[in-house]
């Protein structure tokens, strides 16, 4: 309670700070309710309030995003989404502060843009601005014409945040013995030996839009190191020690239109990933293997419905068929928008299709904007087919749900 | 006696400079117009402030509020706006290089929410502007040779004396059946403009409310475009025009569309 009242304070004063310094003020209220199909539960009663201070000048510039939730219980969840400042150069800017990095051409999809981790705690359902971690960044980017140069350097690493033991989220992982764990090496400690670095390079021509890209990196879900132990009475336990792993990633993607038609493509190729193996050789029960990540999409317009596809691959190259994870997994997405009564109703439905497994999400939504403020949205998640699949294992959580939002 | 014939002389010579002067604008033909309407000299960059206003029939206002600035490369024309208002558009920013050639505009849109500059399709030019009553097309995106062009009349409106031009397009599925435009005799700038529908019913009727001249050109700062079938109307305003102030290439650029203004 005394720290609802200790923020709600500070949040006050940062707003007078704000106004009396002239500073840009924009943000939303927002109201997310949805309710389960299966057992008519609510599935998330939460109201926001994202504030967005920007003061923008010739040289320097800054921004601060501070974000509150409320859930069903009395719970209260601050976020500093953003915070961070830029200065001008000539050729050059420099961004300072955490901040959220987005790379690449998919849509939905995380190929190349592993600068800024996830925040899973809903699965894949909150808004892409949502769905991803600010994190601590110096960001040098170098301008040569249409060309652009980008070095990222992450000081401290930020890991995927993966749903609480309890959320409909949480995906228990079965055992054949109960384990231990041993969290000891589960946190990176912040210093130089283990900063994250970037680069990119980036052009946007008329003919091709392309970004190559590097990352010496950890990889943001940690490897679960299984251990058999046996005490003195020879009964055996499972001790599982978390661990995050380095990981060089290179990659790159590209965009071009053809006759109206928008084609889109990214690839990253990961080197040396770990993955859980049933190879009784293989030590702590984990193999290295390269990894490839790429897709195809395109973007086209018929009659006055925008559309977009895309195929997606994750394969394991020189895979051996003790590895736990299937060596190729194949999902498609599909998007359709249609704006009506001069963008005032908008209808989209958005879907994930798991083709290895025949499971997919679907999720249609319709928006009525009141005015240039006020919006209703309805929409749905809807998880269907295999429940060993990414999507189908959420069978039990589609939901219908409603948004308002006043946004200023 | 001989100076009488001298004054004669030159009356008729005036009269057929005159004469030739006319026969010579109108023989003119409807796509020479055009032409000369669609290269009419706006200067080689232009910074402005626009300020759209969506009117309903109920008199119901939607206020959108954009900063624009475009350049003449020579070939390409690049043009990049920046949306301040309504609030869950702002810092939305939109590219558009148009090319000389027959080649398709190349399109970019950053989203902040998205955080990425994002090629988009082009093929959408008949598409309605923001919600607004005018397409892409309308704003000017629109080829000379995308229409073919005839010279119906002559018509004198408020004054100005204007050539009226009939434009139907070689796209048999184009929204417009045709188009009439007035266009300036003297300056060739258009005045007003109707637009047909498929059925061959007047759509809409774009009105030119104040031309200025800004460092030497004319410049429309005040049009109105009026959908008769929908009565809904769109009002246009341009303010704070700034011509020739030599914007640098780099302002058209990824940089500047995800820095902002």
């Amino acid at each position: 309670m005394k720290t609802k009242k200790i923020i709600l304070i500070i949040f006050l004063l940062v707003n007078q700070f704000a106004i009396s310094q002239n500073i840009d003020i924009n943000g939303y209220v927002r109201n997310y309710t949805g309710i389960l199909y299966d057992k008519g539960d609510f599935s998330i009663l939460q109201n926001t309030l994202n504030l967005d201070f920007t003061k923008s000048g010739n040289k320097v510039a800054f921004k601060a995003n501070p974000i509150l939730y409320s859930y069903n219980t009395d719970s209260l969840d601050f976020r500093l989404r953003e915070i961070y400042v830029d200065l001008y150069f000539k050729n050059f800017d420099l961004r300072i502060g955490k901040q959220q990095i987005i790379w690449g051409k998919a849509d939905g999809a995380f190929i190349t843009d592993i600068v800024s981790p996830l925040n899973l705690t809903e699965f894949l359902l909150p808004d892409f601005d949502e769905i991803r971690r600010g994190v601590n960044v110096v960001k040098f980017d170098y301008y040569l014409g249409n060309n652009t140069f980008e070095i990222i350097w992450i000081p401290n690493f930020t890991p995927t945040k993966i749903p609480a033991v309890g959320s409909i989220w949480y995906i228990q992982t079965e055992f054949l013995l109960a384990p231990t764990f041993d969290w000891s090496k589960s946190e990176i400690i912040p210093s130089l030996k283990n900063s994250e670095i970037f680069f990119k390079y980036s052009a946007l021509t008329s003919k091709v839009d392309i970004e190559i890209m590097g990352g010496y990196t950890f990889d943001d879900k940690p490897s679960m190191h299984k251990n058999l132990l046996l005490d003195t009475l020879g009964n055996p336990s499972l001790l599982i020690k978390p661990e995050y792993h380095r990981l060089f990633v290179s990659g790159g993607s590209f965009s071009s239109e053809i006759k109206g038609i928008v084609l889109r493509g990214e690839a990253a190729f990961y080197n040396g990933k770990y993955f859980q193996t049933e190879d009784p050789f293989a030590i702590d029960a984990l193999v290295q293997k390269d990894y490839l990540h790429y897709l195809i999409g395109l973007d086209f317009i018929i009659g006055n419905v925008n559309f977009s596809t895309q195929f997606i691959q994750e394969t394991i190259l020189n895979y051996d068929n003790n590895m736990f994870k299937e060596k190729t997994e194949n999902t498609a997405t599909f998007l359709a928008r249609y704006n009506m009564f001069r963008e005032t109703l908008h209808f989209e439905l958005f879907t994930y299709i798991g083709l290895t497994n025949e499971d997919a999400l679907i999720r249609p939504k319709i928006t009525y904007d009141f005015d240039d403020s006020f919006s209703i949205l309805f929409g749905s998640n809807i998880f269907i087919g295999d429940k060993k699949g990414r999507f189908g294992q959420y069978k039990d959580n589609s939901m219908a749900y409603i948004k308002l939002k006043y946004s200023f | 006696m001989r100076h009488l014939h001298l004054k004669s002389f030159l009356i008729v010579m005036i009269i057929a400079m005159g004469l030739i002067q006319n026969v010579s604008s109108q023989s003119l033909s409807g796509k020479e117009i055009v032409e000369k309407a669609y290269n009419r000299e706006t200067g080689e960059d232009q910074t402005s402030n626009l300020t759209m206003t969506l009117i309903n029939k109920h008199g119901d206002q939607r206020v959108r509020k954009i900063k624009q600035f475009r350049k003449d490369f020579g070939n390409i024309e690049k043009s990049i706006m920046f949306f301040q208002s309504p609030a869950d558009i702002k810092n939305t920013s939109f590219m558009n290089w148009a090319y000389d050639s027959e080649k398709n505009d190349d399109q970019w849109i950053y989203l902040p929410a998205l955080k990425r500059v994002k090629r988009i399709s082009s093929d959408s030019k008949s598409d309605y502007f923001m919600g607004s009553d005018f397409t892409y097309d309308d704003l000017g995106d629109r080829k000379l040779e995308a229409d073919n062009h005839k010279l119906l009349d002559e018509e004198t409106i408020d004054g100005k004396v204007c050539y009226i031009i009939e434009s139907i397009s070689k796209d048999e599925d184009y929204i417009y059946s045709k188009t009439i435009t007035w266009i300036i005799k003297d300056s060739f700038i258009g005045f007003k403009k109707e637009f047909y529908d498929e059925d061959g019913d007047l759509l809409k009727i774009l009105f030119i409310k104040e031309i200025k001249e800004v460092a030497g050109f004319l410049i429309i700062t005040n049009s109105e475009m009026n959908n008769v079938q929908k009565d809904h109307k769109t009002s246009m305003i341009l303010e704070d025009v700034k011509i020739n102030t030599k914007i640098s290439s780099g302002k058209f650029s990824e940089r500047m569309m995800t820095r902002g203004i």
